[in-house]
């Protein structure tokens, strides 16, 4: 069953690739966005390894991840919105 | 047995969201549109790999982190959009405001100012 949880995160990872294209090749409100998504894929990637591979601690990286994405990621856009 | 069967249908569920959305992230044509695909991967994949761990394991201290995680994106998602929208517009045509014609955005037309 462990497996599973592995797999599901080595899929995501796999999935992740069309938008690292973007994130790679895109104009920079793209790349932004490819950005984002990618985050919020690695988020769930990390809990799902967590539970994958029965490391309990390791589920505090998912919430700073997601707490670093909100905080980041507006910061970021706001940057790109009144001086990049 | 029957736990893991549904785990394991969540967690598919949650790549094949994770997965069409990437497709979408790549095929639609400018950010906006870009946009819209990354709300599945940012609400509905994280819901049903929580969902999909707390079927396995149940509800005790480490896996309620991963509960706190979905909250903080459930939270996070939509201020994000927002800002990003926000951000594409303004970098297009000077501000977020709706202009008096469509294109122009709220960019004042040349020697009016802006209040």
């Amino acid at each position: 069953m462990v497996m599973v949880f592995v797999a599901a995160a080595i899929a995501m990872l796999i999935a992740m690739i069309p938008a690292g294209i973007v994130l790679y090749r895109g104009d920079l409100m793209s790349a932004v966005v490819g950005y984002e998504f990618v985050t919020a894929v690695v988020v769930m990637v990390l809990a799902l390894l967590a539970q994958g591979f029965q490391r309990p601690s390791l589920f505090e990286l998912p919430v700073v991840l997601a707490m670093l994405m909100f905080g980041g990621g507006l910061v970021f856009v706001r940057a790109l919105e009144r001086w990049l | 047995m029957a736990r893991e069967v549904v785990a394991a249908v969540l967690l598919a569920l949650a790549v094949l969201v994770v997965l069409t959305a990437s497709v979408g992230v790549l095929v639609m044509r400018d950010a906006c549109q870009k946009l819209h695909f990354v709300t599945p991967a940012a609400l509905v994949g994280p819901f049903l790999v929580v969902l999909a761990i707390f079927v396995q394991a149940g509800f005790y201290e480490n896996t309620g982190e991963s509960l706190l995680a979905l909250l903080f994106m459930v939270i996070a998602g939509p201020f994000l959009s927002h800002a990003t929208i926000r951000a594409i517009r303004v970098r297009e045509t000077g501000d977020w405001r709706l202009g008096e014609h469509p294109g122009q955005g709220g960019r004042a037309p040349a020697g009016e100012k802006e209040q």
